[in-house]
């Protein structure tokens, strides 16, 4: 790892990608609203999204398919967004709570 | 260690810091804007990576239209979610160990099998803006007209949802 920049290395930014997934993850289980899961997922896509381009910039230098398919995760990203900001609009209409724990009526 | 690093490094720990924020501050608005201030943390990382045009579309679609989706979910919820009390049943067994065995798998693999490789570029390739689009309409033509149309019909759907299905009032 001596002699190079510390920037022109992968596994630093795997590791941040890596520490972002973790991080999701326990927002994920960590929140009780469906909001505070919506930000978790975000933060996953964007760990798998800085994994993309780190891979492209590291083991396949010129070619563009890398930051493509980041652009599509983005695209992905937003259309989730949208759909959960209406599940969640419907929910909190019907049931007047946003609350991930209480919504069990499918699981009886 | 010269300027880009020491830029790196602080780039690095304010995305890993607000990212820690986002999972756990108990203020559902400080949780949005850490999550911004981490977009601009991963943006900066792809400048780093010499992707400039990434950078500018992670700024423009995560800052200006997902967080800007997420404030008018938190603002539909109310100020009642605003504050969170201290999550029940987190001090459950099974919700740690669920929520540590990705992250330490994950790790453990990481550690033993890609550390050693230690992937670093001899020279430096750029791939400008005219690269992606080329890209996008030779190579990945049909999926990214699959993804407008994904858009296109995810918007739809969210509309359809929030205006006309009534629910109990």
């Amino acid at each position: 790892m001596t002699g190079t920049l510390l920037y022109n290395n992968l596994n630093i930014y795997l590791f941040v990608a890596l520490f972002l997934l973790s991080a999701g993850i326990l927002g994920m289980l960590y929140r009780r609203t469906l909001i505070g899961m919506l930000i978790s997922l975000e933060l996953i896509m964007n760990g798998a999204g800085l994994n993309y381009v780190a891979f492209n910039r590291f083991s396949k230098a010129g070619d563009a398919a890398g930051q493509v398919f980041t652009l599509f995760i983005m695209g992905i990203s937003a259309a989730e967004a949208a759909i959960a900001l209406g599940i969640i609009i419907l929910i909190f209409r019907k049931y007047k709570h946003i609350e991930g724990e209480k919504l069990k009526e499918m699981k009886d | 260690m010269t300027f880009g690093e020491i830029v790196f490094i602080l780039i690095m720990l304010l995305t890993l810091f607000s990212a820690l924020a986002t999972a756990l501050t108990s203020s559902m608005i400080y949780a949005l804007l850490s999550l911004i201030v981490t977009m601009f943390g991963i943006s900066g990382l792809y400048i780093f990576l010499n992707a400039p045009f990434i950078a500018m579309m992670q700024i423009l679609i995560y800052v200006g239209a997902i967080s800007v989706l997420i404030v008018f979910a938190v603002m539909i919820a109310g100020p009642h979610y605003l504050h969170m009390k201290a999550p029940k049943g987190w001090t459950g067994l099974s919700k740690i160990l669920t929520a540590l065995i990705v992250p330490v798998f994950t790790f453990f693999v990481f550690v033993n099998f890609i550390m050693g490789t230690c992937r670093t570029d001899k020279k430096l390739s750029v791939i400008t803006t005219k690269d992606i689009g080329r890209a996008f309409f030779d190579t990945y033509m049909l999926p990214f007209e699959l993804i407008s149309l994904l858009i296109v019909v995810s918007i739809i759907g969210a509309i359809m949802l929030a205006l006309f299905s009534k629910g109990e009032k």
